[in-house]
């Protein structure tokens, strides 16, 4: 009883659908199951905790036909965040060369684009782009995870 | 002489030759010859195994080779198929001993050790073959004690051969007390000879039956290795060379299903549910046991071992059931159940050797049996791989392998039960799901088994180092390998000698016919085709990989996925440890583990941890609450029994007065 007392009194704690991104062309071979595997290429886990509320509960991208995998090997997608720092760079190299194709490569937040406020930093490599072919960025610092949600839900087409 | 007769003497000539030529011969041929002679002992043996199923049936009375009791020999069908069995295993054993021994001369290769081989697959000829009690006993207790010194070949080396051959030598040698018990009593009551047993049998009293039935099912047990009579088999069959292990598991231990057969339907002509359902209990508790023990042993040898408990119990399954159908009035099932438990001593024969052999060519390439230490010998050696993977498919009961057609005939028989009686109606379907389990467990055994031992990458320098074994092993286990093909594929033609067998213990000809390609249950619908089963496998699997190859998507070449980080090292392997965790996980109350975590800290903090050191260990469980507490009553029972003899004349002397009166009295009121 605890627990119908407890659903009943917070009442709905996810929020509505997002609405798709439109401007995010729909990833036509992946036929509406979208595999995500993630790399922190050097970021500040900002973009971390949002990546994690898209996939919590509250977001629930999963809803959209998208889940994170534990390997690159089940992947089609691949998320980014952070500037590629120098001792992550061959790790995110070999991430992408184990996916198997079609794959799509997601740079998310602003260090990803252009290494934010880490530019130049010592031990930065450069952003995604230098390491790996970007297909897609999500702006942001860190992006809101309904950015994030409408961007995956853009690749899934659900 | 007829053939049967011919080859058989032929045999055990050959044997006695090849002994004493172990003995004359130099180490450097000393194999060479010994192996020869004792393959043609195996053929001869193959010769008269299928001449006497063939219908030539042969008795002969040898009076002065015994005192008192003289040799009979008496070779029927049900004889002939362990003949055939035997011989057949010898003959691989034979080829591969010659390189397996070597020219050395040490271990396998020394004097005793050859010398005591052809000894012995002479003793396992001249059990099948007896003809009357004190020849069977005789056969018996020779084979017991020849392969226990072949088991004992390497005590020299290691302290765990020495355990085992102690363990070997008082559970046979107590084994054989109950037989001899049991076939003593049942020759006082019904005479020495098989015929004469046969004939008064009918009108033995019940309880002279049942007590002599009791004993021997004991005794052959034993031998087979049932549970809770097996605690020698993963011991002996571990410790002992592998061409020793190979003839103990694929031949001896079915000797110990022989006799229950000859015994029980055979010379007593059946007897009451309650035997056969003893006997089907047995064999559902060693199916099950010893596939567990099998899926969580690291060990090759006594995995294959604990294979062996189990496959001895789906067979005693088989025998009990027919049994039991019998006592039921189902009397094509009992047919069936029991041409389904010969078969499978067949099936399990073959492959088991060749798994033997197989695991003896990476033991001896590597110098362990650890699976935990092996991996990476599919490169080093292929072909010992290969047919490991060969004998691995049959015993993991899967088509095209030949174990499947047994279980599936013996899967058939428990399913077509006539629902008649409670008792049937229970332990039918009982059967039928301790076999779905046991054949479940078994592929994961074997795939831990060919997956951690010979694939991916070696574990230690030893796995690394090897070299293919020589060709001698080789071919024998080629030739293995072909006859479970064989029987894999064409089982039929194995299907008139089985209704001769079974039509001769008591039972109606067992209801399959079909031909060549196929077996039909008559009167049902069920049929099976192995070689178009077999033929349907190869070919959609060939042709899967060319329409892949030719159609799917371009292949591209990329390394193994090792997280982004440096390379793999064999130490992020599976081992057989870690794989067979989840099944042992299941099994937790059953197997009942023990772990030690042991944690070193850092001596400035408790909470920086130095080093983590786990152990684990799968004891046998029913060994430790069994056979321990046995043996420590008995070290009480003997220790206590030094009171008896404090060494004071008198005393000894009124333990002789006290014997004198005793015999005395005996003889008075008798």
């Amino acid at each position: 009883m605890g627990l119908l007392r407890r659903i009943l009194k917070n009442g709905r704690a996810a929020e509505s659908a997002v609405p798709t991104d439109r401007a995010v062309p729909k990833a036509g071979d992946l036929g509406g199951s979208v595999q995500v595997r993630h790399v922190d290429a050097g970021s500040c886990n900002g973009c971390e905790i949002e990546l994690g509320q898209a996939f919590s509960p509250v977001y629930d991208a999963e809803r959209h036909g998208v889940r994170l995998v534990a390997s690159p090997r089940h992947a089609d997608v691949l998320t980014v965040t952070g500037p590629v720092t120098v001792n992550m760079a061959e790790p995110l190299r070999k991430t992408h060369a184990a996916m198997p194709e079609p794959r799509l490569v997601v740079a998310v937040g602003d260090c990803a684009r252009d290494c934010g406020v880490f530019a130049g930093g010592h031990g930065v490599l450069g952003p995604v782009a230098d390491v790996i072919p970007v297909d897609l960025h999500i702006a942001g610092c860190p992006p809101r995870p309904e950015q994030i949600v409408a961007v995956l839900r853009g690749l899934s087409g659900r | 002489m007829n053939p049967t007769g011919t080859a058989l003497i032929t045999a055990l000539l050959l044997a006695a030759t090849a002994a004493l030529a172990a003995l004359v011969f130099p180490a450097a041929w000393r194999a060479r010859v010994v192996g020869t002679l004792v393959a043609g002992t195996g053929s001869s043996g193959v010769w008269a195994g299928a001449a006497a199923l063939s219908g030539h049936g042969w008795d002969a009375d040898l009076p002065r080779l015994l005192p008192l009791a003289g040799m009979r020999l008496a070779v029927d069908s049900l004889s002939g198929w362990f003949l055939l069995l035997i011989g057949a295993v010898a003959v691989a054993v034979g080829v591969y001993t010659i390189g397996y021994a070597g020219p050395g001369g040490r271990g396998a290769g020394s004097r005793p050790s050859l010398s005591l081989l052809p000894v012995f697959v002479g003793a396992l000829l001249l059990v099948p073959a007896a003809g009357s009690v004190p020849t069977f006993l005789l056969g018996w207790e020779l084979m017991a004690v020849t392969s226990l010194g072949l088991v004992a070949t390497e005590h020299r080396h290691h302290a765990q051969v020495r355990s085992a051959t102690v363990w070997y030598a008082a559970m046979t040698q107590a084994g054989f007390v109950t037989v001899l018990i049991g076939l003593t009593w049942l020759a006082a009551a019904a005479g020495t000879d098989f015929t004469a047993v046969r004939a008064t049998a009918g009108v033995l009293s019940p309880a002279v039956k049942n007590a002599v039935f009791v004993l021997c099912l004991v005794g052959f047990a034993a031998k087979a290795g049932a549970v809770p009579l097996h605690p020698w088999l993963p011991r002996a069959h571990a410790e002992a060379p592998s061409h020793v292990s190979a003839l103990m598991s694929a031949a001896m231990v079915k000797l110990g299903v022989y006799g229950l057969v000859r015994v029980g339907f055979d010379l007593l002509g059946g007897g009451p549910r309650w035997w056969w359902l003893t006997i089907a209990a047995i064999g559902a508790l060693s199916a099950l046991y010893g596939i567990m023990q099998a899926a969580v042993a690291t060990d090759l040898k006594r995995l294959l071992a604990f294979s062996t408990s189990e496959n001895i119990g789906l067979i005693l399954l088989g025998v009990g059931f027919a049994g039991l159908y019998n006592v039921e009035g189902a009397r094509g099932l009992a047919a069936l159940a029991m041409a389904a438990a010969l078969l499978h001593t067949l099936n399990h024969a073959g492959f088991k050797a060749l798994l033997f052999l197989g695991a003896g060519s990476a033991v001896k390439a590597t110098g362990t049996r650890d699976l935990d230490q092996l991996g990476g010998l599919s490169r080093r050696m292929p072909a010992t791989t290969m047919l490991v993977a060969a004998g691995a498919l049959g015993a993991a009961a899967l088509p095209p392998g030949n174990g499947f057609v047994s279980e599936w005939l013996l899967l058939q028989s428990l399913l077509h039960q006539p629902g008649a009686g409670a008792v049937l109606a229970i332990a039918a379907p009982t059967a039928v799901a301790v076999i779905a389990l046991t054949a479940g467990i078994g592929v994961a055994t074997y795939v831990k088994a060919v997956g951690t031992g010979f694939l991916a990458r070696p574990r230690r320098a030893a796995a690394a180092g090897a070299t293919e074994s020589p060709p001698s092993m080789i071919v024998a286990m080629i030739a293995v390998a072909l006859a479970c093909a064989v029987l894999a594929v064409l089982p039929t033609i194995t299907l008139p000698a089985i209704g001769r067998i079974v039509a001769s213990l008591h039972l109606v000809s067992p209801p399959l016919d079909g031909g060549l390609t196929a077996i039909q249950l008559s009167g049902y619908t069920t049929r099976f085709w192995p070689l178009w089963l077999a033929a349907a496998i190869v070919v959609v699997t060939g042709l899967v990989a060319v329409l892949a190859r030719r159609f799917g998507r371009a292949r591209r070449r990329a390394v193994a996925w090792d997280c982004g980080d440096g390379p793999l090292t064999s130490r992020m392997e599976y081992t057989a440890t870690s794989f067979a965790e989840p099944l042992q996980r299941v099994f937790d109350d059953a197997l009942a583990p023990e772990r030690d975590v042991d944690v070193t800290h850092h001596e400035e903090s408790a909470y920086h941890v130095q080093a983590i050191a786990y152990r684990q260990r799968i004891p046998d469980r029913i060994e430790n609450r069994f056979y321990q507490p046995l043996l420590r009553a008995v070290e009480r029972l003997g220790l206590a029994g030094r009171g008896l003899a404090p060494g004071v004349m008198h005393r000894y002397l009124a333990y002789m007065l006290t014997a004198l009166i005793a015999v005395l009295l005996a003889g008075v009121i008798r």
